[in-house]
């Protein structure tokens, strides 16, 4: 019971946050769509095509999704340490990876209105090229499964920032890393083997981007996914991730105990 | 119960102990002093018996539980305000707050509400309650971070630095509240503070740090007591002082300051005052106070506690 109040009330602490920061998500629901427009025109040199539109909304929607769970963790963690207030949530019987799983579920909220925006904006362009935005309620499963994966990362960066503290420049780099290695807007398929490889098995959004093309461009069903490794490791491999998220803030954690790091900046 | 047994940590091989065997039982309901100059240990000790540093070697227990090995059970006896720490969101409000650590706590929304109010009013934040906690002065900042660290009606509280920037009234309000706190609800205070006129005022028990280890864990009125074996007389007198004395003249008021070993000396000094003339307007015994206890003891070479 006390996790479950501990998770409700660090969910309900993010929204007031998000509430708070109304203006920033109203930048970010102009930027991110302005954002995929350029890169639509960058890779088609100029034009809106609808060949590319598609398949960048889709990277661009996990992105999105990837960028808040990521970022938006990240830095009120940072944030925590560096006021001092996170020694006061260790000092409750609530275990401590459940306080960042309730981040977790209040930057999947948060990603939402950005998200919508970048949707709204990819359906009306892709319609304006005479095309429509296909849906399938199957989708559900690879999105689900990049917002886990991306809970596995984000736990990973939080047990770092208790130990090493300034690591801001991995976590920029571990997001730029994913929008491209993670086929956000270049699919796996086209990118050299060892690329694409190590892509599926260690970037949490790449095997869902491939699974949602698949689904909504290809029309494929969730049990005959053509590319990638199949439904099986879309499943597996966020819940590796989350499992490895888990065991390693555990034991940064420890280490952070050891130190004397974990309220220290 | 505060029960703190060789406590040790020792940060890198080489390095010489932070804390050193340091062993401590605090009684249930008791409001205890923890003092110790900076870099005695204080806040390594503290940080270990709050769980968010991991001893050496040694155990602490909170209520019977193990903070090591019972974590949870452990932090639900535990309230703590820590010196140099917001302790609370400054983006929430103060009644936002007491929400989410209540709830962290694992207390029932109802149960929270009632409490959270009971606090605010107590502490008079109640008008100010959904006014964000970064807008409010440094005297209210540490009251809501007091009332966040009591929220769960914890039966130990620790509080570093309480009254540290506060004003006087803000002073009187939470030292008065403290002082209620062990009286009434029967709360264990842990107190760390540099302002000792405080720790005297409150402190049924006083504990001295230096260079990790303790070099005291007495009764405060039994610490006192025993730096009362060198007595200290104050002497005032009418006009000017006699050659011969060391005398302090302040707004026409002349003050001889006298220790002695024997309480009968001070007959031999008044001797010699009546000798040269002198006419006494008083004689008093100074007390020695918690400060002169303490530089005392941070500074002499050993004491044993």
């Amino acid at each position: 019971m006390t996790f479950a109040r501990g998770f409700a009330a660090e969910v309900r602490k993010g929204l007031l946050n998000l509430l708070a920061g109304r203006r920033e998500t109203v930048i970010q629901m102009i930027t991110f769509p302005l954002f995929y427009l350029l890169i639509v025109l960058f890779m088609g040199r100029g034009q809106l095509r609808a060949d590319l539109l598609l398949p960048v909304l889709l990277g661009m929607v996990a992105l999105t999704f990837i960028h808040e769970q990521v970022n938006r963790v990240f830095w009120s963690y940072l944030g925590d340490i560096q006021s001092g207030v996170l020694e006061q949530t260790y000092l409750t019987p609530l275990p401590s990876a459940a306080s960042i799983l309730g981040r977790q579920v209040a930057a999947v909220i948060a990603a939402l209105p950005t998200a919508l925006a970048v949707l709204v904006t990819g359906a009306a362009a892709v319609t304006v090229q005479g095309a429509r935005l296909p849906f399938d309620a199957q989708v559900i499963v690879p999105l689900a499964s990049i917002v886990l994966g991306t809970c596995g990362l984000a736990l990973i960066l939080c047990g770092l920032t208790l130990v090493f503290k300034r690591i801001e420049i991995i976590t920029q780099l571990s997001v730029a890393v994913y929008a491209i290695a993670g086929g956000t807007l270049v699919p796996l398929a086209v990118m050299p083997d060892p690329i694409a490889f190590l892509s599926r098995l260690i970037v949490p959004i790449a095997p869902g981007i491939e699974a949602m093309r698949d689904i909504l461009l290809g029309g494929h069903s969730l049990t005959a996914l053509p590319t990638g490794w199949g439904l099986g490791w879309l499943l597996a491999q966020p819940l590796l991730i989350t499992a490895a998220g888990v065991l390693l803030f555990n034991r940064l954690e420890h280490l952070a105990r050891r130190r004397g790091t974990l309220g220290r900046y | 119960m505060i029960e703190i047994d060789a406590l040790t940590k020792v940060y890198g091989a080489a390095h010489a102990p932070a804390v050193d065997e340091v062993s401590l039982r605090i009684p249930a309901g008791s409001v205890f002093a923890f003092l110790g100059p900076n870099g005695a240990g204080k806040t390594t000790t503290i940080k270990m018996l709050a769980g968010l540093l991991t001893p050496t070697s040694g155990q602490v227990r909170l209520g019977g539980f193990d903070v090591a090995r019972q974590r949870s059970a452990a932090m639900a006896q535990f309230g703590a305000v820590l010196e140099g720490s917001r302790n609370v969101y400054w983006s929430l409000s103060a009644w936002q707050n007491l929400m989410y650590f209540g709830r962290l706590k694992g207390m029932r929304k109802p149960r929270v509400a009632e409490r959270a109010q009971d606090l605010l009013t107590d502490l008079g934040l109640w008008e100010r309650r959904h006014d964000k906690v970064g807008g409010f002065s440094r005297g209210m900042q540490q009251k809501v971070a007091i009332a966040a660290a009591l929220i769960a009606d914890p039966p130990i509280v620790l509080l570093d630095e309480p009254t540290l920037g506060l004003d006087v009234e803000a002073t009187r309000i939470v030292k008065n509240w403290i002082a209620e706190q062990a009286r009434e609800l029967g709360t264990t205070i842990l107190l760390t503070t540099h302002q000792l006129d405080v720790a005297q005022e409150l402190c049924d028990r006083v504990a001295v740090m230096r260079q990790g280890r303790l070099v005291a864990d007495l009764p405060t009125r039994e610490l006192l007591a025993r730096f009362r074996e060198r007595d200290r007389y104050e002497i005032r007198l009418e006009g000017a002082a006699p050659p011969g004395f060391d005398a302090v003249t302040r707004e026409g008021v002349t003050t001889i300051g006298v220790r002695v070993n024997e309480p009968r000396e001070v007959y031999d000094v008044v001797e010699r005052l009546r000798a040269h003339g002198a006419v006494i307007e008083s004689l008093t015994q100074v007390q020695p106070d918690l400060e002169d206890v303490f530089l005392a003891l941070v500074s002499e070479p050993s004491h044993a506690a």
